[in-house]
């Protein structure tokens, strides 16, 4: 801040900065938009690919509406009702498990390519916040989704995840250490996970998230289309392709043949059936807690380290790599992209290994 | 003479309650051999739900147990006991779902007892022919498998993805064409509005 300028001058200067409105038009953000060819070029598809997933999630969403019971006692009939008795309800609902996982995946590349492109330069700070937000989003969504269907599998995942949750108040200081408690109250609302539980999460899947979701990726989206595509290399390119119609056509195509990926997947694999029969069970508050009780494969990076390890170190761990993701436009600000390859390399590394190999590595180090 | 009476009554009390132990036995336990085969066989969890309708075995008050059976259930449950035999076999056992049935009528009861120490050959004798759901994996294989043979939404990932497949092929032929022809049409309405867009400029330039 320079000296005798107001708080409100910087942070006036700093938003006109990130969001120059004088870019907000047709030619600007459609018409003049250029995007760099280079070996990297792919990365720019990605994001494009999770907001294909997003939509497809928001429709077959929609469907899922129509049919699905958020009560305790009708929920699982009402997704049996939807698998074997509704026309096309098995593959809308595959669909949306199919892309809710794509989703994740492409967010979660997205997220890497763009690292490692060092799309989050000066002026894309807030486009990257807004980005690691939207995933941290797209992660909540996943977890409130997967109580939906109560089934055992799902009812007990929940239980050791807002425990884990309460479990993190025990490291906090002074009155932050109550915040957790209040956190697994306010989202369970009973004693234990119950009706309360289902409404509320179902509150959040279907209402406040997705409304939560559309300011963030407005706001994503916006300052993407202001900003132009970010450069991705070191040396300038010579070559770019107009952004309005070739980068759209190609797009598009992309998204034609993702589509039609998606649904062999989904007519072809029901996702179910990667899970054993006994936690599809309808949840039984009376009975055992059956075998094999884990969450979503995109939680593995954090659930099998979370059964190895101390939780302390894990929490330690999680909350620092939060810390570096939403700073991180201004702690690798001076970063090469060579070494931020090399980061997103070994991230990546870690995040295929222990979402790969996570099982077999906890039974060799826990047998 | 009385000893040689009394062994004889002896030989036939001990067979008479030799059966009713194994009838009895065979009602109340839900045979652990053939679960502990099948978790090992696939690596996947399976409960009693594999061949009874209750999940937590056939004892017990909960709905398809045989705390909660009527008397009509009952009896049906002592007829079906009694079938040693396929073709003994009259009613279904209302303790057994669709496949523990559809197992006893195709090899009998006492086969199965028999396979006890050799899960793996269950398989086998029930054959290929049965599919109770119809996904396109026979009941043999999803025994093998530890999937779920009553549900065409559960089985071995890539099995059902080949069946499928095969099954939904002009379906997906269909679908793949009406994407492309969607895609088509977008790319030349995306054209249009370039086109008309630098027509606009060149006219206003003029």
């Amino acid at each position: 801040m320079k000296a005798g300028q107001s708080v409100f001058a910087t942070v006036s200067n700093f938003l006109s900065e990130r969001f120059p409105v004088e870019h907000m038009n047709f030619q600007h953000m459609v018409e003049k938009k250029d995007v760099p060819v280079h070996n990297m070029s792919w990365g720019y598809y990605t994001g494009g690919l999770t907001l294909f997933f997003l939509m497809v999630q928001v429709v077959t969403g929609l469907f899922l509406l129509f049919y699905y019971q958020p009560t305790v006692s009708d929920a699982h009939l009402s997704v049996e009702f939807i698998n074997k008795h509704v026309a096309g309800g098995a593959l809308i609902r595959n669909m949306h498990t199919w892309s809710a996982s794509c989703m994740i995946f492409f967010a979660m590349l997205h997220l890497l390519t763009s690292f490692a492109m060092k799309a989050f330069e000066k002026p894309r700070e807030l486009t990257w916040i807004f980005g690691v937000l939207l995933l941290f989003l797209t992660f909540t969504f996943g977890f409130t989704g997967y109580l939906l269907p109560w089934n055992q599998i799902a009812v007990n995942a929940t239980k050791v995840g807002l425990q884990s949750v309460e479990a993190v108040g025990e490291y906090l200081p002074g009155a932050l250490s109550q915040l957790p408690h209040i956190l697994r109250e306010t989202f369970q609302g009973e004693a234990s996970v119950g009706q309360s539980t289902l409404g509320r999460f179902y509150a959040l899947h279907v209402v406040l998230l997705p409304l939560a979701l559309l300011g963030l990726i407005s706001l994503h989206l916006l300052s993407v289309q202001l900003h132009g595509m970010s450069r991705g290399v070191d040396q300038p390119t010579k070559k770019s392709e107009r952004f309005f119609p070739f980068f759209i056509f190609k797009d598009l195509s992309l998204w034609s043949i993702v589509f039609l990926l998606l649904l062999i997947l989904a007519w072809c694999i029901p996702f179910d059936s990667f899970l054993p029969y006994p936690l599809l069970a309808p949840y039984n508050a009376l009975g055992s807690t059956p075998a094999g009780i884990k969450p979503e494969w995109y939680f593995y990076f954090l659930y099998y380290p979370l059964e190895m390890l101390p939780f302390w170190l894990i929490l330690l761990a999680t909350g620092l790599a939060v810390l570096v993701l939403i700073f991180t436009p201004w702690i690798f600000k001076g970063t090469s992209r060579k070494t931020l390859g090399l980061i997103t390399v070994l991230a990546s590394l870690y995040l295929v290994v222990m979402t790969v190999f996570g099982e077999q590595i906890y039974h060799m180090v826990k047998p | 003479m009385w000893r040689a009476k009394s062994t004889k009554e002896s030989i036939s009390a001990g067979f008479l309650l030799a059966v009713l132990l194994l009838l009895s036995g065979s009602a109340a336990e839900c045979y652990p051999e053939y679960q502990a085969f099948i978790e090992k066989r696939s690596g996947k969890t399976v409960d009693c739900a594999v061949c009874h309708v209750n999940a937590n075995g056939p004892v017990g008050r909960e709905s398809g147990q045989i705390g909660s059976l009527s008397q009509k259930q009952l009896a049906q449950l002592n007829a079906a006991r009694a079938a040693i035999e396929p073709e003994m076999l009259k009613e279904d056992n209302p303790i057994l779902n669709r496949l523990g049935n559809s197992i006893i009528r195709t090899i009998g009861k006492k086969k199965f007892l028999e396979h006890r120490q050799d899960p793996e050959k269950l398989a086998e004798l029930l054959g290929n022919k049965s599919d109770l759901d119809n996904d396109g994996i026979p009941d043999s294989q999803e025994y093998l498998d530890g999937t779920d043979a009553l549900n065409s939404s559960h089985g071995e990932p890539f099995k059902l993805f080949l069946v499928n497949l095969n099954r939904y092929k002009y379906h997906l032929a269909l679908a793949a064409l009406a994407v492309f022809i969607l895609d088509w049409g977008f790319a030349h309405l995306i054209q249009g509005f370039y086109l008309q867009s630098k027509m606009g400029k060149a006219g206003n330039h003029e």
